[in-house]
C-alpha cells in the first residue's frame, strides 16, 4: 500500500469501516511507516476535536425574532392569557410577600384577640386592634417576667436548703429543733421584711411542704402601663406549693421576707 | 422526528403553535450550522432567521416521502449559506469588533467551571479558525458530518452530490484541517516562547 493510498483511506479506517482485508493492509502499513502514523493520530485528534466540540446556545431571542418575522405576533391562548396574569405571582419575591403580609396580619389580629368567627364592628377600628394587642403584649410579658422571678425564688430555696443539709446531726434522737418563725401576716404582704439566714428555715425529719404567702410586686408592674390590678394579687404561680423530696429532714421557715413556709 | 411530518401539516393548515413547535427543535442546530459557516454570532443569527424565513415560505414544497425534515431543512439552510458565501466573499475579510465581543460572550455550559469554559473556548476557536481555512466544500462536508452529525448518506442529499464524492470531501477536508491546526499550533507555540 502507498502513502496515498492510506491517506485516501484515513477517515474509513478510523471510523472503522474498512473490511478486514483492507484494515489488515493498512495496519502493515502503518507499522513501517512513521510519517502515515503522525497522519493518522492528527486526524484522529481532529475527528476528536470534532467531536468534543459542544452546540453553541443562540441567544434567547432568536426565536422569538424568527416568529415575529414569520406569523407575525401571535394572539396568545386564553391559557397563556391566564397563565400571563399568575406568573409574576408564582415568582419567589411576590410568593414571599404574600407570606409575610398574611403572617403580620395572622400575629396582629391574635395579639388583637380578634376572633375573626365572630367579628364585630369595633373589632374593624385600628384604634381598638392597637389598644388590645397592647394590652395582650404586656399582660404576657409580665407573666413572662413573673416566671422568670418564681424560677429565681426556687432556685434560692434550692441552694439555701444545700447549705442547710449538714445541720441534721442538730436533730437526732428525734427531737425537731425549729428556728424563729417570724408571723406572716395572713393574707397581707411581708414586704420589706429580711430575715437573717438563720431564720430561714427550720429542719424536721420526714416530709416537709413550702408554700409561698402573698407577694406583692409593685415595683415591677408599675411600668408595665397596665395599672396595679392582677399582678399584684396572689400570683397562682407564686402561691403554688413546692414539694421537695427531701426525706431527711423537715423544712418550716419563711424564706424570704414576702414568703412563709410552713408545715 | 416521526412527529415531523404531522407537524408539518398543521403548520401548513395555519396551526401556530406547530410552526413554534418546529422551530424552537431545529433552531439550535440549524444556528450551529450558520455559525460553523460563517465564524461570527450576529452574523449567524441573521443567517438563522434567514434560513428559516425561508423555510416557512416554501413549506409546501416539502415531501415527506423524499426524507426527513431535518434534511430538507439542513438542504435548505446548506444552499442558503452557499448563496451567502457567494454574496458575501469579498466582505469576509474584515471583522467588526461587534462580533469579537459576540464570540467572547459565548458560553458553551453554564455547569462548567472557568477553566473548563476558557478550555472548551479555546478548542472552539481554535476548531473554527482552522475551518475558515478550509475551502468551502471541504468545509461544509467536514461541518455536517463531524459537527452536525450526519450520516455520510444524509450529507450527500444535502449537498446534492454522489455519495463518494462525500468521502472524498470529508476524508481530505479532514486531513488538511490536522495539517492546518498542526500549522496554527506550531505558530501559537513560537508565540508564546520567550
Amino acid at each position: 500500500m502507498t502513502h496515498m493510498e492510506l491517506e485516501n483511506l484515513v477517515s474509513e479506517y478510523l471510523e472503522g469501516r474498512l473490511d478486514a482485508v483492507r484494515r489488515v493492509e493498512v495496519e502493515a502499513h502503518l507499522a513501517g511507516c512513521d510519517p502515515c502514523q503522525e497522519l493518522v493520530a492528527a486526524t484522529r485528534e481532529v475527528l476528536a476535536l470534532c467531536r468534543s466540540a459542544e452546540d453553541l446556545e443562540p441567544a434567547p431571542w432568536l426565536v422569538p425574532r424568527i416568529l415575529r418575522a414569520t406569523i407575525g405576533e401571535r394572539k396568545p391562548s386564553l391559557w397563556e392569557q391566564i397563565a400571563a396574569y399568575v406568573r409574576p405571582v408564582l415568582q419567589s419575591r411576590a410568593a414571599y410577600v404574600v407570606a409575610m403580609a398574611v403572617f403580620s396580619f395572622s400575629i396582629i389580629v391574635n395579639a388583637a384577640g380578634i376572633n375573626l368567627r365572630r367579628i364585630k364592628l369595633v373589632d374593624l377600628n385600628p384604634r381598638t386592634w392597637f389598644y388590645q394587642a397592647n394590652r395582650n403584649g404586656h399582660l404576657l410579658y409580665g407573666r413572662a417576667e413573673k416566671f422568670c422571678y418564681d424560677l429565681k425564688v426556687v432556685y434560692e430555696l434550692e441552694t439555701r436548703l444545700r447549705q442547710l443539709r449538714p445541720q441534721p446531726d442538730q436533730g437526732t434522737g428525734g427531737e425537731e429543733k425549729e428556728t424563729p418563725k417570724p408571723q406572716a401576716p395572713a393574707g397581707g404582704s411581708t414586704e420589706g421584711q429580711q430575715p437573717s439566714a438563720p431564720q430561714l428555715a427550720s429542719l424536721e425529719t420526714g416530709d416537709w411542704k413550702l408554700e409561698t404567702g402573698n407577694w406583692k410586686r409593685e415595683s415591677r408592674n408599675s411600668r408595665f402601663g397596665i395599672g396595679n390590678s392582677k399582678l399584684e394579687d396572689r400570683s397562682p404561680l407564686v402561691s403554688t406549693s413546692f414539694e421537695f423530696p427531701v426525706s431527711s429532714f423537715r423544712f418550716r421557715a419563711p424564706v424570704s421576707s414576702p414568703r412563709s413556709i410552713t408545715r | 422526528m416521526d412527529e415531523h411530518p404531522e407537524l408539518v401539516k398543521r403548520a401548513l393548515a395555519g396551526e401556530d403553535s406547530a410552526w413554534e413547535e418546529l422551530l424552537r427543535g431545529h433552531s439550535r442546530k440549524i444556528y450551529n450550522l450558520c455559525y460553523r459557516f460563517t465564524g461570527r454570532s450576529s452574523e449567524a443569527e441573521d443567517l438563522t432567521q434567514e434560513v428559516f424565513i425561508k423555510v416557512f415560505q416554501t413549506l409546501r414544497t416539502y415531501d415527506a416521502a423524499q426524507g426527513a425534515f431535518s434534511t430538507w431543512l439542513n438542504r435548505v439552510a446548506r444552499n442558503h449559506l452557499v448563496d451567502h458565501y457567494r454574496r458575501t466573499r469579498r466582505d469576509r475579510l474584515t471583522s467588526s469588533l461587534e462580533d469579537e465581543v459576540g464570540q467572547i460572550a459565548e458560553k458553551p455550559s453554564q455547569t462548567d467551571g472557568p477553566v473548563a469554559r476558557v478550555e472548551s473556548r479555546e478548542r472552539r476557536e481554535l476548531l473554527q479558525a482552522g475551518l475558515d481555512k478550509l475551502s468551502p466544500d471541504m468545509r461544509e462536508a467536514v461541518i455536517l458530518r463531524d459537527l452536525q452529525d450526519l450520516e455520510y448518506e444524509e450529507v450527500a442529499e444535502v449537498l446534492g452530490v454522489p455519495l463518494g464524492t462525500v468521502k472524498s470531501r470529508i476524508n481530505r477536508g479532514r486531513l488538511e484541517l490536522a495539517r492546518v491546526l498542526k500549522r496554527m499550533e506550531g505558530m501559537r507555540g513560537q508565540g508564546t516562547e520567550p
